[in-house]
């Protein structure tokens, strides 16, 4: 409470100053565009920091104190036109329009270029957020490449209260994937990740980006189904004459040593895998176990990048814009792995992992601009990704396993040979439409996503006494570890999902200070998963182990001379004979998910003075099913379904304390509704965790005796918001928010009360309430004469406070017990820290250099909630650091070079077992990422 | 100039998707069935003899003939309230299908599975070439105490079916299992769990268990969920994983068990206080304390390996004439100073062995608890043990 007060007098005193000004205001117009109106142009008083830029429309806006001033008017590749006796007083408002044109010797193609180019700036990107009507925030194309950021992923952790988990996943506030949506172009977009909502930012290169942006208060025009945040990534759009660019680039892990690179037997270079059309048992039967020699593990990049516009008429063009890259990167990870409830159940200290991913990603572009006032977008988006990990646990023999057979004490080793690919399409036809008075507007989009994710013949041997194939003695051998049949597995998975995704709003302003809005969005999505898994039993103890040849045990010619055997789950034909052994069988686990969302929503914007309120109701029909038909559950197959009809008001308010200050505040109520893979009872079995679906997350089954959690079937949340935002300058500013939500029957991730240990999805209690405050900064320290930031800084803090109350038990179908009654939110840190500076150091006139210093921290949070006597597993914070210097040599070329992850960390994750005591879960070390890239631009 | 340029963008995705390998043969499998097939899934009795398929959910009793071939197609499941009758002599043959053939008796079910020395029940496989692990096994489930869970009636999911189990009712009874033997059992559940031959889930000491065997099973003989149940005259003979296993609080006796390890076996006992993956959440704390008289269990001899007992995770007991018979190892015990305190039971005598013969045994005990203690603290009578009178009571109605 005591923070909040300090908030709002900070605020106080900022209303205080910015009265008895006047006004200026006006349009800009393009001399080389037949005097269209010119967004994203500078205006500003000469010799101060006073100014702005143009909107979307050419027009600007500002106050200022009465006097006597000269006004600049600039554009990149334009002539700078200054208005010299400039009269303003105090509470008049002064018009001045001015239409700019291009200097001279500076090609119209490279101006349009630039004048793009400029949407994705720091300074536009700023401006949209200051005009927004809601909390936003954004980071554009421009900032991207300065900060040489890669992909989307890194690229939203520039915005405060956003940290990234290991590879891909994003937190937003402290919330992590369940409570984040990802749109592309503001229609959704579907994960490639069974085990995820959000699609993994990593596959959209900036090459693709024009901009990223994360709306952390909700509006209606997002789907209800909103907790922390809805990342929006808009697609490049090309307008200029033409262009063609090249790129290549090298790098490499500095962990990766030597040549003896491992991966998957049968998969290629490109991240594709050819025998998806065989019944697994064919591949299990017709291909060797054993991973193969890799690639020499160089990394590499390339991408070809072409845009194209053509001109019908003054108003109507048709732009295209194309790009199609691949990327290939080897990385060397070495750490440990433990299985620790409360036993150390399977110990690993020392873990390799070799892994290669090869991603391709494609898109292309076409905008067709009607006139004036109709364009039309289609978007086509393909990814391919795979990733192939050759792993190791156990090396140096030292592993253990308390259930082994032969040695509980040491030399328990595992081979995990894992290959997963995942496809994408996303296809978009978007539109948008003005009447001639330009007060009706309609913005459309319809879209097809599908996904095709895999994981064909993941291969996984246990042995005993792997120290045995360590020493020299040749009359000791390890042995196989099969307590189980699928002890020694090849598992088949794949994913399918297909959406139809739409939006339709119209929007009309009634008068200059009342804008009306009514639209539309609706969705329908459908998954099916299903896996099958093959076995090895009755492997004869006569058969020698040598652990670099699995081939020489499980291979066609062993099982023909009955040495061992195949299993499987679920026999062909029983009935008929037909058995689980040595013959193929039917699919494991399948599911089924479907979702459709109907939801129209109106709101207004109404001006009044400096304020701009923004009430908004979405009404939104919501419908979920799943059906599954899984191993090892009573209640089987089985199927839940809930629909539910949502009223979701929220408001948000925006005060203009100065032309350059805004105060907002934003109420909403929105839900969290569960996911597919949280709902389907099938159990996923790692390496040293297993993690399942829960029902009754629905609450709604019939038969089922529940605790606590009857019809519960989702999350209410009510978000509130409070920020107050300053933009010094045009790519300077400060901003600072306070914001609160409450989660009703938050959804945890814990180990359920069975016999195995499997984690679950449970609503563990009755509410979660996070509270917290978030402060950003973008500043210029040094800015040459030129006006050219020469040292600048950015930075970016979140502090949060969460706590949520627990049942002291749960049950349903599952159940899971708690012997404390609060904790704080899974997945929450309490402080996230993102900084940067950057340096553009003079190389001469013909280079444009920049170097970039990144830093990110998060503190430690609570990665899996203990229930039980269990205790939480956490997540321990660390600092990334990342160094990026980019040189643009001339006018074609590009040569940048960067090196990632500097500090090299230990990320870990530990079981708290007292106050004092906790044990190392995991713990692994990425390795530093050097590299280099050069780009030619024809 | 464009359509090279679609031609080479065909061509490279062609080239980049033919870049990985195939050369995957098609399976073909030339067999034949002989399978009688014509037969009804019906649960009625019937008094000629034929061929009946047993699974699906039973909310009405149910009774099996003697004279009837019964083949378990999936998992039986007799809800609360209902009772599984099965007469002398009666075969129940498990479809070797796989998973999920089992049979269970939920909470607040009965099973009357009475037979006698000349006509036992058997559960067997249906395969005409039957192996350990052809199917699930024998499941009862309970509302007996289990530590698993803080008290009351609450109650955990079975590893097998996610069935609830556990509550307050010491004195629960599940039924009679007399003269009834468990055959082929220990079929996978998961890939990290499987079926025991017989699994006792919160077991109330109200239900009736005595000679029982499990022969040939691919995971634990008979296996203990907490609970109070009591049995006696108990055979198992080659479990390929744990003979008999006790976890989460079981406080019942065993009273003349006989243990054969096959060529495939682990531990002869696998004790554990509490279960590992959730803890011990009873309160008043209390862990497994089962009085276990009158064992014999035979390994393969010394200089194969193995282990008779091991004795974890708090475990409790009191060991009373025994006869142990060829392992590398007698009693092996494992702990901690704080969750696991397995020596502490020794220390303080609640964990304890009376009365016992070792055979060609290595090393009679060894001590992984953290604590210290002497041999003679934890075994007293060596060379008095005598081991239960197999040859008697098991003959007749018991396989080797």
């Amino acid at each position: 409470m005591k923070k909040i007060s300090t908030v709002l007098l900070m605020f106080t005193f900022m209303i205080s100053f910015g009265q008895e000004k006047g006004i200026l205001k006006g349009t800009v117009y393009d001399k080389e565009f037949n005097n269209e109106s010119l967004p994203f142009a500078n205006v500003y008083i000469k010799g101060t920091t006073i100014g702005t830029t143009t909107e979307m429309d050419g027009t600007y806006m500002f106050s200022i104190a009465p006097g006597t001033y000269t006004v600049v008017f600039s554009f990149l590749g334009y002539e700078t036109m200054a208005h010299e006796g400039v009269v303003i007083n105090s509470g008049e408002t002064v018009v001045l329009n001015k239409t700019l044109n291009s200097s001279s010797g500076v090609a119209l193609n490279e101006i349009l270029i630039q004048g793009v180019l400029k949407k994705e700036s720091v300074a536009a990107l700023l401006t949209a957020q200051k005009k927004a009507v809601a909390i936003q925030q954004s980071i554009g194309a421009t900032e991207l490449s300065q900060k040489g950021i890669g992909d989307a992923a890194a690229a939203v952790t520039k915005i405060s209260g956003i940290s990234k988990e290991g590879a891909t996943n994003v937190y937003v506030r402290g919330l992590g994937d369940r409570y984040l949506n990802t749109t592309l172009n503001g229609l959704s977009l579907p994960s490639n990740d069974i085990n995820k909502k959000n699609i993994d930012l990593n596959l959209f290169s900036t090459d693709i980006i024009q901009n990223v942006s994360v709306s952390k208060a909700y509006s209606v025009q997002l789907y209800g189904d909103f907790a922390a945040g809805n990342i929006n990534i808009k697609t490049k759009e090309y307008h200029g004459d033409g262009m063609l660019e090249l790129a290549l680039g090298g790098g490499r892990n500095t962990a990766v040593n030597g040549t003896g690179f491992k991966k998957s037997e049968g998969t290629g270079a490109f991240g594709f895998y050819n025998r998806y059309n065989h019944n697994p048992y064919a591949v299990v039967l017709s291909h060797s176990v054993d991973p193969v020699k890799g690639w020499t593990p160089v990394n590499i990049t390339g991408s070809i990048v072409a845009g194209k516009t053509f001109r019908f008429s003054d108003e109507s063009r048709l732009s295209l814009f194309a790009t199609l890259s691949f990327d290939k990167q080897y990385d060397f990870i070495t750490g440990e792995e433990v299985d620790y409830s409360t036993v150390e159940k399977k110990k690993f200290p020392h873990v390799d992992k070799y892994e290669t991913k090869s991603t391709t990603t494609s898109l292309f572009h076409a905008a067709y601009r009607i006139d004036d006032r109709n364009k039309l977008t289609f978007n086509s988006l393909f990814v391919n990704a795979a990733k192939d990990q050759v792993a190791y646990y156990g090396t140096q023999g030292l592993g253990a396993n308390r259930d082994a057979k032969l040695n509980t004490d040491t030399g328990f080793y595992q081979m995990n040979v894992q290959f997963n690919q995942d496809i994408i399409y996303v296809n978009q036809l978007l539109g948008t439409h003005s009447s001639e008075d330009e007060k009706l507007e309609v913005d459309w989009g319809v879209g097809y996503n599908k996904v095709i994710s895999r994981e064909p013949d993941r291969k996984r041997f246990s042995l005993e006494n792997y120290h045995y194939a360590l020493d020299d003695d040749a009359t000791t051998n390890p042995s196989v570890f099969q307590n189980n049949s699928f002890d020694n597995q090849r598992y088949f998975e794949s994913i399918r999902d297909a959406e139809f995704t739409s939006r339709i709003q119209l929007s009309y302003l009634v008068s200059d200070r009342f804008k009306l809005l009514v639209g539309y969005d609706g969705k329908y999505k459908k998954r099916h998963f299903e896996n099958v898994r093959y076995g090895y039993k009755n492997i004869a103890s006569s058969l020698e182990v040598d652990p670099s040849n699995f081939n020489s045990i499980f291979n066609l010619q062993n099982i023909s001379d009955g040495l061992i055997e195949t299993d499987v789950f679920n026999a062909i034909y029983p009935e008929g004979g037909f058995g689980p052994t040595n013959l193929p069988g039917l699919l494991e686990n399948t599911y089924n998910g479907k979702l459709t969302v109907m939801a129209p929503y109106i709101a207004a914007e109404f001006k009044a003075g400096n304020w701009l309120f923004v009430p908004g109701m979405r009404i939104e029909k919501f419908e979920q099913e799943i059906s599954w038909d899984v191993i090892n559950l009573l209640n089987n197959p089985g199927e839940a379904s809930i629909h539910e009809n949502l009223y979701l008001p929220s408001l948000n308010i925006k005060y203009s304390l100065h032309e350059d200050q805004n105060l907002r505040f934003a109420v909403s109520n929105t839900v969290s509704f569960p996911e597919f893979k949280e709902m389907a009872p099938y159990v996923y079995e790692g390496v040293t965790s297993r993690t399942g679906g829960n029902p009754d997350l629905l609450g709604q089954q019939e038969g089922i005796n529940y605790t606590h959690i009857k019809d519960v079937s989702y999350s209410a949340i009510l978000n509130l918001d409070l920020k107050y935002e300053w933009f010094i300058s045009a790519d300077e500013m400060f901003s600072i928010a306070g914001f609160a939500k409450q989660i009703k029957n938050p959804v945890n991730l814990v180990v359920a009360n069975d016999a195995t240990g499997t984690q679950r999805f449970f609503r563990t209690g009755n509410k979660a309430v996070i509270k917290g405050v978030e402060l950003e900064l973008k500043k210029n320290i040094l800015v040459n004469s030129d006006g050219k930031t020469l040292l600048g800084t950015g930075f970016n803090v979140a502090y949060m406070d969460t706590k949520q109350d627990l049942f002291s038990t749960v049950s349903g179908t599952f159940s899971t017990s708690f012997d404390r009654d609060t904790e704080e939110l899974q997945g929450a840190s309490p402080l996230l820290v993102n900084a940067s500076i950057s340096y553009h150091p003079s190389f001469g006139d013909s280079v444009d250099a920049g170097i970039n210093l990144m830093a990110s921290y998060f503190s430690d949070r609570i990665y899996a909630l203990g229930s039980g006597q269990l205790g939480n597993k956490i997540e321990k914070g660390f600092t990334t650091v990342d160094l990026i210097w980019k040189n643009k040599i001339g006018k074609h070329l590009e040569f940048n070079v960067s090196a990632k992850n500097l500090l090299n960390p230990a990320i870990n994750v530990e079981r708290v077992l007292t106050e004092t005591k906790s044990v190392v879960i995991k713990s692994y070390k990425y390795g530093i990422n050097v590299g280099f890239q050069l780009k030619y631009k024809f | 100039m464009k359509n090279t340029m679609k031609i080479a963008v065909a061509f490279l995705a062609v080239f980049m998707v033919s870049c990985a390998e195939d050369d995957t043969s098609d399976i073909i499998i030339n067999a034949t069935t002989t399978h009688n097939t014509t037969n009804n899934n019906g649960s009625e009795n019937t008094s000629t003899s034929e061929t009946i398929y047993l699974s699906g959910t039973y909310v009405e009793d149910l009774s099996l003939e003697a004279t009837n071939t019964y083949i378990l197609n999936g998992a039986l499941v007799m809800a609360s309230g209902t009772v599984l009758t099965i007469a002398p002599g009666t075969v129940i043959k498990a479809l070797a299908a796989g998973s999920d053939i089992y049979v269970a008796i939920a909470q607040g079910a009965k099973i009357n599975a009475i037979g006698t020395v000349s006509n036992p029940i058997v559960f067997t496989s249906d395969a005409a070439a039957p192996k350990a692990g052809d199917w699930g096994g024998l499941i009862l489930l309970g509302k007996a105490p289990i530590n698993s869970v803080t008290g009351g009636d609450l109650t955990s999911t079975s590893e097998i079916g996610a069935l609830p189990y556990g509550g307050a009712f010491v004195a629960d009874n599940s039924g009679v299992l007399k003269y009834v033997r468990v055959e082929y059992s220990g079929g996978k559940a998961d890939g990290q769990s499987e079926n025991n031959g017989f699994s006792f889930y919160g077991v109330g000491n109200g239900t009736t268990v005595s000679y029982i065997q499990m022969f040939e099973g691919l995971d634990d003989g008979i296996e203990f969920f907490g609970g109070t149940v009591n049995v006696d005259f108990l055979s198992v003979v080659n479990a390929q994983d744990d003979s008999i296993d006790w976890t989460e609080g079981f406080s019942g006796n065993i009273t003349n068990a006989y243990v054969k390890h096959g060529v495939n076996h682990d531990k002869g006992i696998e004790a554990d206080g509490f279960n590992t993956d959730i803890g011990n959440n009873s309160n008043p704390l209390y862990f497994s304390a089962p009085t276990v008289s009158n064992v014999t269990i035979v390994g393969l001899g010394a200089s194969e390996g193995g282990e008779a007992v091991r004795l974890r995770a708090g475990t409790q007991g009191v060991f009373t004439n025994f006869k142990i018979i060829g392992f590398k190892e007698g009693f092996d015990l494992d702990g901690d100073a704080t969750t696991s305190p397995t020596g502490q039971g020794v220390v303080d005598g609640l964990l304890k062995v009376i009365d016992i013969t070792f055979t060609d045994i290595t090393l009679k005990m060894k001590n992984d608890t953290g604590f210290t203690f002497t041999e003679a603290t934890f075994i007293s009578g060596d060379g008095n043990g005598t081991g239960t009178d197999y040859a008697t009571w098991g003959a007749g109605w018991t396989v080797e």
